[in-house]
């Protein structure tokens, strides 16, 4: 891969990263509404002063205040949660990770199998029963809320079927004999809010990768291929599918931000202990600092996801890569 | 190249593959007869290609020509079933060797496909894969259709590419870091991968600039020469025929108006849609003249005019010709469809008025004063100038084209 | 070909003639896309729910005039159950057409303005503006913007006071509004200016200028009217996100419980655990209207993308 192509892409991550903290920073320093106001509202003034000049918020908010946030930050010091009985931020949210990697992770490992598979099938059989129902099928669940969908799930598979539990990443207070049944109530667990990511995000994928495939069969060199007497397969496999996966890695890239939403909002309906319920916790208690962990913390793994899809991106398509 | 080098046996011969088991090594190349292809469209059906026959022989280039939309392309696509999923070969007979491809199944005709005949489309930019590179997209049929090992495949493609004048070591390069010409050699090289009987270019040139199609066309010819390639050349533009064909086919409209040799056929036109076509080309020999002009535009073809398709344009139209289809009369190897040649008659061609339109008429005034212009000549009394005084027909404007010494690395 | 002069009132009912003739042909178009007729024929009767809800289901019930005990299911008497506190679902999902419909709209509107105006300014102006412009813009366009309008929302609703009233409207609405509208004018702005660009590059804009219009107003005159076909559809796609997004954070507890838009409803079925209950009543009819909107509004931003600007597909 052409190295101005990858250094211009690590040049354009970096400044985005900056620019997040940055922004971080604008939100909760300059924002009138800053932490001392909020928090201290009650406390007399002689304490808030107190408190103000403890969290160095008495100093200049530029440089001082700016560089003594950014140096925190860069030391993988966040500050200390309010809810969380001043845990620190990392701490929480290190705890809170795990969980929503997992979900998320698989969701999307899933989704991309799955959802590019589907729309590549359905656009190129273009127009059978199949098509049509898969069609319409997909574009309801794009226009459908991730927590709809789970909720849905919830109440058929969990509250009426009774196949799994409705909510939790584990079964409370259950002492494990050993390591696979943990796994086996940890999966049992996962199984639910995992599809409910994963239909939603599949919705997504399989509508796109059926127009792209569409849209690639109108090409020459597919035609070219058929001249040449290849068979179906073989065009769809090493023609068809190299080139219309190439806006499908784009729009996958672009989707995230918006998957967060839905991600969020599926640990919500499932009480899942990850970071989207964690959010919900922050928000309902205005705890600050972890509502800027929170904030960084997604920001700069949509960066970073955008980079790691801009490198596949540069793998699959050789025009780019100049 | 002698003649006897150039008999159907002897081409044949050089074949680095054994004829297809159905063949009769008797049967000329290519016979097609009474092609019709339909189109469904959701307006009606469109007779696209209605009654079209034509013969290739062994080591010959047959031009097809016509304007834009006469069915030539729909013609050559339907050789090997290439057309889109709402057309339809509704009747007609395609012998290659003798063997029928129309009523094989999609299977059965893959066989055929680029290893007997096989296709160089135009603006080879979006008809080459562009995440692939061009030794690969080369070798791929060798692979898949050949059962060579990629070794041997890759070998062969590096050959390829030297034949058509591309260094060898470009077989890594992916198409959008080829020029337009060289692009179009590597579609060269890609076609006669498998060793074909028969190579259709459609419009090959069109999209190229003329200092390099002149190189394109300066190819083909060699490489007609050094491996006795049949060659199926579909354009609009006459010149290239001129150049390349021995025969060529006109076509209106979805049917064959005049065929046969070029040299007779530019010369001593005979069809009026094939005059008028001749008369419409840009003569750069003559003094600026004014262009001719085709008033009117092709049918629409989901209702085709009964009876001959061009009598609603025809300048010597008669009352039949709206009436019945025209039948095909043959004469001096010549073949017409129009009612102004009966098989009875002797074949002399019937010269058709000239309709100038003014487009870069000087304004003289109309008072009679000045001298007449002398009247210039038209592009067929050029032509046939041309070939009284020399062989192969030579298009002056392409007088400094490359010489066949000039390195082949070489590419505009 | 001579004539007499045509006089300024015949231009202008020539003008008119035209621009009549424009929209028969439109709604001729549009109306051979039977999936965007559908979906405006799905909008119309949410529109008609969200502009008579009093009409249709009486006044919107509260907890302290809630006439059903809570969670009961579907009956004759409540065809669409009651929630945890005792309210008709159907007053509520009726009335929340209104809320979500209003605050979908409001939203919307802000969007595009502030998308139209960066996306015309940055095209038409060009130069260093242009690249700042659109380097804030790229910024936003890879930022998680939920993520933003979730922790932006807080800080603001705290800025104002959750109690208070801004020209008559509470501040929650007003808040999700900015929120969502701050947040997702991006994609829109990027849109618009390409079409500014282009339109720019036209002979009409240079002529114009020559006879001496003004910056602003070769703006407004000339760039707009082309612009604006691209921006209807965009609208449209633009109501949509604004829904789902408003949805989204009501969900969450960002929304107005006094305000019961369809996505606080869904957040009080989720806190009153309606799903692990099984009453499903409490969730899904709200989740149908979602849907349906969200689709409908896909569908006819769609169609109409298709019919204002065709483009040539390429049939093999």
């Amino acid at each position: 891969m052409g190295s101005r192509y990858l250094a211009r892409k690590i040049f354009q991550a970096i400044l985005t990263i900056a620019f997040i903290v940055l922004l971080n920073f604008v939100l909760f320093r300059m924002m009138p509404g800053s932490p001392d106001r909020v928090l201290a509202r009650n406390l007399p003034e002689a304490a808030r002063a107190e408190l103000r000049s403890r969290w160095g918020l008495d100093k200049p908010l530029i440089p001082d205040q700016l560089v003594a946030y950014v140096a925190a930050t860069a030391r993988g010091d966040l500050g200390a949660s309010f809810k969380f009985n001043g845990r620190t931020v990392v701490e929480v949210l290190s705890e809170r990770i795990w969980p929503t990697i997992i979900l998320f992770g698989l969701g999307e490992l899933i989704a991309i199998v799955v959802g590019l598979s589907l729309g590549a099938y359905s656009g190129w059989r273009r127009g059978g029963p199949i098509d049509y129902v898969g069609n319409g099928f997909s574009l309801v669940l794009y226009s459908m809320p991730y927590f709809v969908i789970g909720m849905i799930l919830l109440l058929v598979f969990a509250t009426g079927l009774g196949w799994f539990p409705t909510s939790g990443m584990f079964s409370l207070g259950h002492r494990f004999d050993s390591f696979p049944e943990q796994v086996a109530d940890f999966a049992w667990h996962l199984f639910l809010p995992l599809m409910t990511v994963a239909i939603g995000l599949i919705g997504q994928y399989s509508i796109l990768m059926r127009s792209s495939i569409i849209d690639t069969l109108t090409e020459d060199y597919v035609t070219t291929a058929r001249a040449k007497g290849l068979t179906d397969g073989r065009i769809l496999r090493s023609h068809a599918l190299p080139n219309a996966r190439l806006p499908a890695v784009t729009l996958i890239a672009i989707n995230l931000g918006y998957v967060i939403a839905g991600a969020i909002t599926v640990e919500v309906v499932f009480n899942w202990p990850g970071i989207g319920t964690l959010t919900v916790i922050a928000l309902n208690a205005r705890d600050y600092p972890m509502l800027q962990g929170i904030f960084l913390l997604l920001s700069i793994s949509v960066v970073l996801a955008n980079f790691a899809a801009d490198l596949v991106y540069g793998y699959l398509d050789p025009r780019v890569r100049t | 190249m002698t003649l006897a080098d150039r008999s159907p046996a002897a081409i044949r011969g050089r074949r680095q593959w054994p004829l297809p088991k159905q063949a009769d090594p008797d049967a000329p190349l290519l016979v097609v007869e009474d092609l019709r292809v339909h189109f469904t469209l959701e307006s009606g059906s469109v007779k696209a290609v209605d009654g079209v026959s034509f013969t290739l022989h062994d080591g010959e280039a047959l031009g097809i020509a016509g304007e834009s939309g006469c069915g030539k392309t729909t013609t050559a696509l339907s050789l090997i079933r290439l057309l889109p999923s709402n057309a339809k070969v509704m009747g007609g007979s395609v012998r290659l060797f003798g063997i029928d491809l129309v009523p094989k199944s999609e299977n059965a005709l893959r066989r055929y496909r680029w290893r007997e005949i096989s296709l160089v489309f135009q603006g080879a930019m979006n008809a080459l894969n562009p995440v692939q590179r061009i030794g690969d997209q080369i070798a791929e049929p060798l692979v898949t259709r050949l059962g060579q090992s990629q070794a041997d495949a890759t070998r062969r493609a590096g050959e390829l590419l030297e034949l058509v004048g591309i260094p060898r070591q470009r077989a890594r390069a992916y198409p959008h870091e080829l020029s337009g010409g060289m692009r179009q050699r590597a579609m060269i090289a890609m076609a006669l991968a498998c060793d074909p009987a028969i190579v259709i270019g459609d419009e090959p040139t069109t999209a190229l600039d003329v200092m390099v199609q002149a190189q394109i066309l300066e190819l083909l010819e060699r490489l007609r020469e050094e491996l006795g390639l049949s060659l199926i050349l579909i354009t609009h533009d006459l010149s290239v025929i001129a150049e390349t064909c021995d025969r060529v086919l006109i076509m209106y409209a979805g049917r064959v108006a005049e065929e046969g040799p070029v040299s007779e056929v530019f010369s001593r036109p005979r069809h009026p849609y094939t005059q008028k076509l001749l008369g419409a080309f840009p003569n750069i020999h003559a003094d600026r003249r004014t262009l001719e002009v085709i008033p009117g535009a092709p049918p629409d073809l989901r209702t085709p005019p009964p009876g001959c398709r061009f009598h609603p344009r025809c300048p010597l139209v008669l009352p039949i010709c709206s009436e019945e289809v025209p039948p095909e009369v043959t004469f001096d190897g010549v073949r017409v469809a129009c009612h102004l040649y009966d098989p009875a008659s002797d074949g002399t061609p019937v010269p058709v008025p000239s309709i100038a339109i003014g487009i870069d008429a000087p304004i003289t005034p109309d008072d009679g004063s000045g001298p007449p212009e002398p009247p210039a000549p038209t592009f067929a009394e050029a032509v046939a100038e041309e070939l009284a005084a020399s062989t192969p027909a030579h298009m002056p404007m392409l007088d400094h084209t490359l010489s066949p010494e000039r390195p082949p690395g070489e590419d505009r | 070909m001579t004539s007499a002069p045509l006089s300024a009132g015949d231009l202008r009912a020539e003008r008119i003639r035209l621009r009549l003739r424009g929209w028969v042909d439109f709604a001729r178009r549009f109306a051979r896309r039977r999936d965007g007729v559908a979906g405006v024929v799905v909008l119309l009767f949410f529109t008609l729910l969200a502009l008579f809800p009093t009409v249709l289901v009486g006044p919107l019930q509260t907890a302290t005039t809630a006439p059903g005990l809570p969670l009961e299911p579907p009956s004759l008497e409540f065809p669409l159950g009651t929630d945890d506190l005792g309210r008709s679902m159907l007053n509520l999902v009726v009335h929340g057409a209104r809320i979500s419909m209003v605050i979908g709209l409001l939203a919307t509107v802000v969007t595009v303005l502030l998308g139209a105006v960066i996306g015309i300014a940055s095209g038409y102006l060009g130069g260093r503006t242009d690249t700042v412009l659109m380097r804030i813009t790229d910024f936003f366009l890879v930022l998680p913007t939920f993520v933003l309008a979730l922790i932006l929302a807080p800080i603001i609703l705290d800025l104002i006071g959750s109690e208070g009233v801004i020209f008559g409207i509470p501040s929650t609405l007003v808040v999700i509004v900015v929120v969502i509208g701050v947040t997702s004018w991006a994609s829109t702005a990027r849109i618009i200016r390409s079409q500014a660009l282009s339109v720019k590059e036209r002979m009409f804009v240079a002529r114009a200028r020559v006879i001496g219009g003004s910056g602003a107003h070769i703006m407004w005159r000339h760039i707009m009217p082309n612009v604006l076909n691209l921006i209807v559809a965009n609208t449209v796609l633009v109501f949509a996100g604004a829904i789902l997004t408003e949805t989204t954070l009501s969900f969450i507890g960002l929304g107005d419980p006094l305000l019961p838009s369809w996505g606080v409803i869904l957040n009080s079925a989720q806190t009153s655990g309606a799903p692990g209950l099984g009453a499903w009543w409490y969730f899904v009819p709200p989740s149908v209207c979602i849907v349906l909107v969200v689709l409908a509004f896909t569908l006819v931003g769609g169609a109409l993308d298709d019919v204002l600007n065709p483009r040539m597909r390429a049939r093999r």
